[in-house]
């Protein structure tokens, strides 16, 4: 717990922000904008996933087609989807279910989340235009979900940590391009562009290119949006209540996808033990929870305008059976 | 919400937070008659701050022409069909103002119609204030509709004072660093903070997580989205030189860029503050001659207009309130205070916080729209932040002859 008010404290500008925030305009505690939870959005649904334990060879290029027979006998649940109604902005309400099957393989552990859509959102450049995204969500550490033990399936609380996995569709679009991020050129291909990349163009000015990350608030504030290259297309987040979202310094999670038939399936992955405090770690033969949120980019959604599942659902690993 | 009191409004209104006024607050006031929409403010702040790669379509400081221009465009009016108030009803009468549990803390009256903030209450849409997110084509044009001018004259027909029939107007907009700002309500992972020491409001380049609630529910559209960093930014008020970190004014805060760039000398920046010689808090709150864009919205933005005094007034009315007829008449037929304030825009690029009046000869009078006009040849001073003179002008402007010797040099 410490751990994760200590890296809350050293995104510097992040909680000054908060600080001058605090100082100037307190929050109305919880007031309006934030409406109560009901009791069965404490008690845990019935059906479990159970994380099967599959032998196979993670293969070295994984996609969704090459993690397919390791998932084949997997059981999945289908996990209900509704708008996000209690903290202001709501939204969302045009996905109504996903279904959610995962596998381990005593190393690591795949959560395969599928969800009809029929627009694929994978770009964020233009004001207007918003990404598809899903994410997995985890209490931290070891915990108990009751209508006793009150545990928010909205983003957690304050003192109850959750730790988030948030695949997001134009970051896998980003691991391909060139320069390791989509610039806006490749959605407004025939725009003009001052910063020519090629140093062997009439155009370029070293002087310029060396500005652009100064220039580039996000880039100089290392925001995990800004940055070229991530390498992955899931971020790694820790929340405690709403409008408390920070990524984490250690990126441990990723992720392959495949948008067919209107449809999306994303297949998320992480070693069982991350060796991160700010991580869940799974550990076969136990069982912890998990939910779920899903954005549709078309609808325009992101942050609180998204479709949620309002309760947790229990997640068993089964044991590891050596041979 | 909470209840906060909105002076612009004459009353209180609803907003998430609690009110928490900043000890001096950034403010400026332009003076829109005399603007010719060089853009030279415009290019000073592009060359600053968003000369740089997805930011080609950022404007932070824009000039407009009214009635058609806008950017992006019809911002204005698409907000003002948000709030749903066409007729922008005030209460005005003086019983009103004397009624009024603030006294002078309603200035123009009271609006009774609802803000950007109350509207969404209204609407029930489950959101802090009601906003649109201009899409990417309404952003292209920056000065669309220039020069355009709303006429129902005949061919023919010239246009006379006080109210030409034949009209445009240039009006000058960077982010107001409102009391309320709409972005800051907005943003739900309060990544935008305003600034105790100034009131300066900025977005935090580390939180902001691209969501645009803040380009949504800004009524004057200033955040503006930067699709390579895939997180919005917007005007910073250039806060290094508000706190003097630019060597040339020794330590001492210094007026943005657009300011001091400004060749018609139509604006003046400074703090508003509880100091009567303050320029900038004597020409708002105490001669109420610059008046706040849309005051309607319920932001309390706090960049100042002095209204052209050729427009209709029916459509400066509701741009700019109900104030709107005292300050043109004020501006028509300047008092001797105000022709010595306004003789120290542009005068300095230090900030001005106190000016003081040295009383000199009459040199001129004469009869403007009826009424008596006399012009003293006083010595306006201004001082900084340390009450170290800064400005020493005279009202009537001095003649430079230039020698011989340079008769032909440039
Ligand atoms: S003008 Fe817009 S961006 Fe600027 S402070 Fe006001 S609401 Fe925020
Ligand atoms: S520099 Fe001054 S005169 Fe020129 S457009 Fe800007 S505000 Fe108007």
């Amino acid at each position: 717990m410490k751990k994760f008010y200590r890296l809350l404290r050293s995104y510097g500008v992040a909680l000054l922000g908060c600080l001058f925030l605090s100082a100037t305009l307190c929050v109305a505690e919880e007031a309006e904008g934030v409406k109560g939870m009901a009791e069965e959005e404490f008690t845990p649904t019935k059906e479990v996933l159970n994380v099967k334990f599959v032998e196979f060879d993670c293969p070295k290029d994984v996609t969704v087609c090459s993690l397919e027979k390791a998932l084949k006998d997997a059981e999945g649940v289908q996990v209900k989807l509704q708008k996000q109604d209690k903290a202001f902005p709501n939204g969302g309400g045009s996905v109504n279910a996903a279904e959610v099957k995962a596998v381990h393989d005593g190393t690591a552990i795949y959560f395969q989340v599928s969800w009809d859509d029929a627009t694929k959102n994978a770009q964020a450049i233009a004001t207007q235009e918003f990404r598809d995204g899903v994410a997995l969500m985890f209490p931290l550490g070891k915990v108990v979900v009751s209508t006793d033990e009150k545990f928010s399936p909205r983003m957690g609380d304050r003192q109850k940590p959750v730790n988030l996995w948030h695949w997001k569709a134009d970051w896998e679009a980003d691991m391909v391009a060139s320069g390791g991020i989509e610039e806006c050129p490749v959605r407004y291909p025939n725009m003009h562009d001052d910063f020519s990349t090629n140093p062997h163009s009439v155009n370029y000015h070293k002087g310029l290119m060396q500005s652009a990350a100064v220039l580039a608030g996000g880039v100089s504030a290392h925001n995990l949006l800004s940055m070229p290259n991530r390498g992955r297309t899931v971020e790694d987040l820790n929340a405690e209540g709403f409008g408390t979202l920070t990524s984490q310094d250690h990126q441990d999670v990723n992720a392959c996808s495949k948008y067919e038939n209107s449809k999306w399936t994303v297949i998320f992955y992480r070693l069982l033990n991350s060796n991160d405090p700010l991580d869940v770690q799974f550990v076969p033969g136990e069982s912890t929870y998990f939910n779920m949120a899903v954005w549709n980019g078309d609808k325009e959604d992101r942050n609180g305008q998204k479709n949620i599942s309002t309760q947790w659902h229990p997640l068993a690993l089964e044991r590891i059976a050596w041979q | 919400m909470t209840l906060v009191h909105n002076w612009h409004l004459g009353r209180r209104m609803e907003y998430p937070y609690f009110e928490s006024r900043p000890k001096h607050q950034f403010a400026a006031v332009f003076n829109i008659n005399r603007c010719i929409a060089c853009q030279t403010c415009t290019m000073a702040c592009k060359s600053t701050w968003t000369f740089n790669k997805g930011q080609e379509f950022m404007w932070w400081n824009n000039v407009e022409t009214k009635p058609y221009g806008g950017y992006p465009q019809s911002w204005d009016v698409k907000t003002l069909r948000l709030i749903d108030n066409p007729d922008n009803v005030w209460y005005t009468d003086d019983k009103d103002k004397e009624a009024s549990p603030y006294g002078t803390g309603a200035p123009y009256g009271t609006y009774e119609g609802d803000t950007i903030f109350e509207a969404a209450k209204k609407k029930n849409i489950n959101q802090w204030a009601v906003g649109y997110i201009p899409e990417d084509k309404e952003w292209r044009s920056p000065n669309f509709g220039e020069d355009t001018a709303k006429s129902s004259n005949q061919p023919g027909e010239y246009s006379t004072l006080p109210e030409h029939s034949r009209w445009f107007f240039y009006i000058q907009r960077i982010c107001n660093h409102c009391t309320y700002p709409g972005c800051l309500a907005a943003c739900p992972r309060k990544a935008i903070y305003k600034r105790k020491e100034d009131g300066i409001v900025l977005i935090d380049q580390k939180r902001c997580r691209g969501y645009r609630k803040c380009v949504e529910q800004c009524p004057y559209k200033k955040p503006m989205y930067r699709g390579l960093t895939r997180v919005s930014e917007k005007c910073i008020a250039c806060y290094p030189r508000i706190e003097g970190r630019d060597p040339l004014t020794e330590g001492k805060p210094m007026e943005t860029r657009c300011m001091s760039a400004c060749v018609g000398q139509i604006r003046l920046q400074g703090f508003l503050d509880d100091n009567p010689k303050n320029p900038i808090t004597w020409l708002v709150r105490h001669h109420k001659i610059a008046l706040p864009l849309y005051p309607q919205f319920g932001t309390e933005p706090n960049i100042y207009y002095i209204p052209p005094r050729w427009a209709p007034r029916a459509y400066l009315r509701q741009m700019f309130g109900p104030g709107v007829d005292e300050a043109i008449e004020k501006f028509m037929v300047p008092s001797r205070e105000l022709l010595a304030v306004m003789s120290l825009f542009r005068m300095a690029q230090t900030i001005i916080f106190e000016y003081k009046i040295e009383e000199g000869p009459k040199v001129y009078e004469t009869t403007i729209h009826g009424k008596k006009f006399e012009m003293y040849n006083d010595t306006v001073i201004g001082f900084d932040a340390d009450g170290k003179e800064v400005v020493r002008t005279t009202i009537e402007e001095p003649v430079h002859v230039r020698p011989d010797k340079h008769s032909n040099s440039i």
